[in-house]
């Protein structure tokens, strides 16, 4: 390309009028073709913050640039525009928008913490991946997703019985992503259970559909457990000012 | 009945070389040309020094107490030498009260000149309040006010720090690398933050260069406990929109313009040759380098020794130097001066 600066033109930010006349000239089309400015005009100093305040992003602010976890990344091997780099040099400076361009490929780290050895600074850069991708959720950029579904039906369970009762897990997980229980190869493999299956472990299974199964003395360890959750997810919404925003919007509807 | 050695320069290092002189029981004339002695960090107002954290007032207040205790060292200060004639062991130097005095050696400490930054008018000091230099920061903060945005009083809440403004660059005939500004930038971050917690700090920067030790100390340091952040773009302007300055450039790193608005802009300012380098050079009948500093000959032979027999060079006059190393270097050079009147040493074939 003679002029490399051309591939920084985003394709949104051109702007073309069909119908266009400027002073009597007719200047539709092509001729009114227009480049927005890209210019950065602030940082939001939050941001970073913010992700520091999330499990994993802790150490985000001992960047110093060098590209080892990029060069390290093994997602990054495949999809050039999986960048660890260059998200958490957007975060540090607060380049919001420029960060949210990514949102649908930045939860797609596979852990496999390459980065997290490569560090020369120990910024733990797959934990600052997870705390960024549970940034984008918590702040709604991201609708949930079946997966999200699944894990929230699944953790839920835990937290309530100590145990997982398949059959609940998959009922539920139908109701909340609003899909039919009665599907073909979920009919096909009751058939099949009740065709195989002995009678004793037959019978504990239906019976476990109706009383949940419970860890013995769970109740104590699930509270112990879900307070912890709780206090983090406050800490959590005050440091990411959703806490504020809830009360803001809540004495909006007051007024 | 030996003659005392004439040192040029009442700054760290003339300071550490009248102290060698003296506790050898050899006399000196230490001439400066202000009227008080401590050189850059005592009359520039500097605040903590780098590495060690102390006040610049008791560290380098302390060495010049010790100098002017001392019966060994003759202090002339308000004075400069406006004649030096003679070979080793017998100068003859004319100072400018009218005063002259037989010499057996002369060690030039003469330092360097802080650079003047409305010679790069683009980075708005001198037209903007607001736009300061990392000398005035250090005497905010040394005169216990704590670091205010000069055009109202006011607490910033965001602060840049542009580093080489007066190195690095062809544009104004300056090519070194003054050394010291990372350091001394990164330190002044740290202490702004300290100051003032809500108050973010940049520093924009082409390369970061705190060298040795200096890398865990302050450039990490100011990262991972000060959260200090680094960007690396030069910029082109600072201007302003009446309210906030706006600073100019190229964040390299995502390559896009930036114009992002400051309550206050630091320049990291350099070293520049003292200004006063031809008319010394003329007096002591030595060559500067290229850059302008006082060219010294090779440390392998004769540490200190500059173009001419008999008059040495030690500190920031010879390049920029840190204090450390400039008071090392006095030391060196009252050595040196001691070693090469009693045995000069002969090249090796």
């Amino acid at each position: 390309m003679p002029i490399h600066e051309k591939s920084l033109i985003r394709p949104e930010n051109l702007k073309t009028h069909d119908e266009l006349v400027i002073d009597g000239i007719d200047v539709s089309g092509h001729w009114s073709t227009f480049i927005e400015p890209r210019v950065v005009t602030d940082y939001n100093e939050a941001l970073e913050e913010e992700i520091a305040a999330l499990p994993g992003g802790e150490y985000i602010h001992r960047c110093w640039q060098c590209g080892s976890c990029t060069n390290s990344c093994t997602v990054h091997a495949i999809n050039e525009d999986f960048n660890p780099r260059y998200w958490i040099y957007l975060i540090r400076m607060g380049m919001e928008s420029e960060l949210l361009r990514d949102k649908d490929i930045i939860w797609q780290c596979v852990s496999c913490n390459k980065c997290t050895y490569a560090c020369p600074r120990d910024v733990f850069p797959e934990g600052v991946m997870k705390a960024t991708s549970h940034w984008l959720e918590r702040k709604g950029h991201t609708p949930m997703s079946p997966s999200m579904h699944f894990d929230e039906v699944f953790t839920e369970q835990i937290l309530k019985t100590g145990k997982i009762e398949e059959s609940r897990t998959i009922r539920r997980f139908f109701s909340r992503t609003k899909q039919g229980l009665f599907q073909g190869w979920m009919i096909e493999m009751v058939k099949q259970l009740l065709k195989h299956l002995p009678i004793g472990l037959l019978t504990r299974m239906g019976l476990a559909t109706f009383i949940a199964p419970r860890t013995r003395d769970w109740s104590r360890a699930g509270s112990a457990m879900q307070e912890y959750i709780d206090e983090q997810y406050e800490k959590q919404e005050q440091a990411l000012t959703l806490a504020q925003l809830v009360e803001v919007a809540r004495e909006d509807a007051a007024a | 009945m030996t003659k005392p050695i004439l040192i040029v320069g009442g700054g760290p290092a003339g300071l550490a070389a009248a102290h060698s002189l003296g506790t050898v029981g050899r006399s000196s004339i230490l001439i400066e040309k202000e009227d008080k002695l401590g050189g850059a960090p005592i009359l520039s107002g500097y605040a903590k020094l780098v590495p060690t954290g102390e006040w610049a007032k008791d560290a380098i207040g302390g060495m010049v107490q010790r100098v002017e205790g001392d019966s060994n060292v003759k202090v002339l200060a308000g004075n400069t030498v406006t004649d030096f004639d003679g070979s080793p062991g017998n100068f003859t130097a004319k100072f400018s009260n009218g005063e002259s005095a037989q010499v057996e050696a002369a060690i030039l400490c003469s330092g360097f000149t802080h650079f003047d930054s409305v010679n790069k008018p683009e980075w708005g000091f001198g037209t903007f309040e607001d736009v300061v230099t990392t000398t005035q920061v250090e005497q905010m903060i040394s005169s216990g006010n704590g670091v205010r945005c000069p055009s109202d009083g006011r607490k910033p809440t965001r602060v840049a720090i542009l580093l080489c403004v007066g190195s690095r660059d062809r544009q104004i005939g300056r090519e070194w690398c003054s050394k010291i500004c990372c350091t001394v930038s990164s330190n002044l971050a740290m202490e702004i933050r300290e100051e003032l917690p809500d108050c973010h700090v940049y520093i924009y920067y082409m390369d970061i260069r705190t060298f040795g030790l200096y890398e865990t100390r302050y450039y990490w340091r100011s990262q991972e406990e000060f959260k200090v952040k680094y960007i690396k773009a030069r910029i082109a302007e600072v201007t302003s929109d009446g309210e906030k300055l706006i600073v100019k450039g190229e964040d390299t790193l995502v390559k896009r313009p930036i114009t992002i608005p400051f309550d206050m802009v630091v320049h990291a300012i350099g070293m520049d040759p003292n200004v006063d380098n031809t008319d010394i050079a003329d007096t002591f009948g030595i060559d500067l380098e290229p850059h302008g500093f006082i060219g010294s000959g090779n440390t392998y032979g004769s540490m200190a020794a500059t173009s001419r027999p008999g008059v040495y060079v030690a500190g920031a006059a010879t390049g920029p130097e840190t204090i450390d190393d400039s008071i090392a270097q006095g030391h060196a050079a009252a050595m040196a001066v001691l070693s090469g009147l009693h045995q000069p040493v002969e090249k090796t074939a």
